[in-house]
């Protein structure tokens, strides 16, 4: 019960910290936005089935939402972290009883709350502007695990990155050389035949992988096995549980 | 009567890996580029005492504070805070204002107040904590739009949510106008008062000197003096002094030397130490003879300042002092 009123105190406090910046929430919102007009509509698949979007415009539905579930979390949370350092925040709670794993978990829950609204703002952009349908079954709720599970994922990895870089700066200069690579090597908008074959195994070590994976078995289900989302589901839980911890374990304590 | 906080040995060094090593071991850390943060610090605090520690910039203070709370590790020594080591003892217990604190923004300060309440099973009413720091009338105020001084008050409102039973201030005032100040000071006081044990890191003297039962000072990270702040003062501060604005510095020193007073003069200031008050209408009586004018004359007691200076061997930056005194010796 004590933890619970804890973790509610630090997700009230963040929340309303992040919702009264209201650059950061345009740019939150505006983000997937831009995206989904970019690929979606400007860059168009050619006439013959090439060109960079070769594959029905249902296939790109995980990519786009892999974009608001890995760049968010990182920067968001790197950025709390070094601010928090700034203003030895970290020194004066770790004189209250709010454990770190606790701290986590309040930013976590606002990072989820804040990227599955960006998240379902996206899926009826898409819907609406690219003509990619979503088949409405019981499974689609399967986004909501998937996302969440992606969202302590990479606020782990973000706290992680928070605590090895020095600064803000340092923080977005190591989030963006992170995610770039991720977001392009995760099967997300580049398709394992655009790449060598000797890299394609190197795929499997992206944690991003497994949500597109999975988010692709629930909306495009012509790419996907019969039991994808549940195995990915599966893995994306483990690797979400190993990297929270980790981030916990990298919030500063002391000096 | 019991001990709050005791500090014995405790020794920390700032560097890298081997000045860590060296600092362990009891090797000089300087030696591999380590900077020797506290050296071999050992103090206690008694329940309900109120402790001020003073200080150059850069002499150890903040990390005394943070070694005392457990958010920095110690290089050798040991720190009991309440009878556990810093880290075992129950947060509930304490309470920390660390220096520079700036708390997350965009929160109004009673949303402040509240979040750090939220983080204890049992917590004074923001409200009330608000109204305690005089920050009644802007409680609805953002962080940010606070003045320096309010700002400062809130974070001193946060540190006092979980009515603490050791308190650590470091450099609560900074940026507190005067009268902020004060009320700041009566709080602390009503605190000390019933019963908290508040240890206290200031570059205000005047506030030192008033709220602590004994204050220590720390130089180069070793704690030089520990007392009362009359103690302090009568042991280290030296003797009274009559401090005459002229613009005849050297005239002025010369008559004051031939009337058996030691004398420093500097270019618009003459200052007489050891002058008693029954002395100093000699003193005047020496300057007029001598046909020295003076636009005022300053009798002051050595205060816990004049300890510092002494002791940290610091100097105010106001021009070179030239020093005589009488061939008799000084009075």
């Amino acid at each position: 019960m004590t933890a619970t009123r804890r973790i509610a105190a630090e997700f009230r406090a963040a929340w309303f910290s992040f919702l009264r910046r209201r650059t950061a929430v345009f740019f939150t919102f505006f983000f997937p936005a831009i995206l989904v007009v970019i690929f979606g509509v400007l860059v168009e698949t050619q006439p013959t089935g090439g060109g960079l979007f070769a594959e029905p415009p249902g296939y790109y539905i995980a990519g786009y939402l892999a974009v608001v579930v890995l760049f968010t979390p990182l920067s968001r949370v790197g950025s709390e972290i070094a601010r928090h350092r700034d203003g030895n925040r970290f020194e004066k709670l770790a004189t209250t009883p709010l454990r770190r794993w606790e701290w986590l978990l309040g930013q976590t829950l606002v990072n989820a709350v804040v990227i599955g609204l960006a998240g379902l703002l996206l899926l009826g952009l898409i819907v609406l502007v690219t003509g990619a349908s979503v088949p409405a079954s019981p499974d689609l709720l399967l986004l909501v695990p998937f996302v969440a599970l992606a969202v302590a994922l990479f606020c782990g990895l973000g706290a992680v990155i928070g605590r090895v870089a020095d600064s803000q700066d340092g923080v977005i200069a190591a989030s963006n050389a992170i995610a770039l690579p991720l977001l392009f090597l995760s099967e997300t908008f580049v398709t394992p035949d655009l790449l060598p074959a000797w890299f394609r195994p190197a795929l499997s070590l992206s944690p991003l992988t497994y949500f597109a994976r999975g988010v692709r078995a629930v909306t495009y289900p012509p790419a996907a096995g019969g039991d994808a989302a549940a195995f990915n589901l599966a893995v994306l839980a483990a690797l979400a549980a190993l990297l929270f911890l980790a981030g916990a374990f990298a919030i500063p304590r002391t000096d | 009567m019991d001990e709050a906080l005791v500090a014995d040995e405790v020794r920390k060094t700032y560097g890298g890996r081997k000045a860590r090593r060296a600092a362990r071991t009891g090797d000089d850390a300087s030696r591999s580029g380590g900077t020797v943060a506290l050296d071999g610090v050992s103090l206690s605090v008694a329940a309900g005492e109120v402790f001020g520690l003073i200080g150059p910039n850069g002499a150890g203070k903040t990390t005394l504070v943070r070694a005392l709370t457990g958010t920095t590790t110690i290089d050798g020594g040991s720190v009991r805070v309440l009878g556990s080591e810093p880290t075992a003892v129950d947060p509930a217990r304490i309470g920390l204002l660390p220096q520079s604190f700036s708390p997350p923004g965009r929160l109004t300060a009673r949303e402040l107040v509240s979040y750090y309440a939220g983080l204890y099973d049992e917590a004074r009413d923001p409200d009330e904590v608000l109204a305690d720091v005089g920050l009644a009338g802007a409680a609805d105020t953002w962080y940010e739009k606070l003045s320096g001084g309010q700002q400062r008050r809130t974070c001193v409102g946060i540190a006092l949510v979980n009515d603490p039973e050791v308190l650590f201030l470091d450099e609560p005032t900074t940026g507190i106008d005067p009268a902020g100040r004060r009320s700041l000071w009566s709080l602390l006081s009503d605190l000390a008062a019933g019963g908290t044990t508040v240890f206290l890191t200031s570059h205000s003297m005047d506030e030192v000197e008033r709220l602590s039962d004994r204050v220590g000072l720390l130089a180069d990270g070793r704690l030089v003096a520990v007392g009362t702040p009359n103690g302090l003062i009568a042991e280290h501060g030296g003797k009274s002094r009559l401090v005459v604005r002229t613009p005849a510095g050297e005239e002025a020193a010369r008559a004051a030397v031939d009337a058996g007073f030691a004398a420093e003069a500097s270019a618009d200031e003459l200052v007489l130490r050891g002058v008693s008050p029954t002395d100093i209408g000699e003193a005047v009586a020496a300057l007029d003879a001598a046909g020295v004018g003076y636009d005022s004359l300053a009798w002051t007691q050595p205060s816990l300042e004049d300890v510092y200076l002494s002791l940290t061997g610091e100097t105010f930056e106001d021009g070179p002092r030239r020093r005589a005194a009488p061939a008799g010796g000084a009075r």
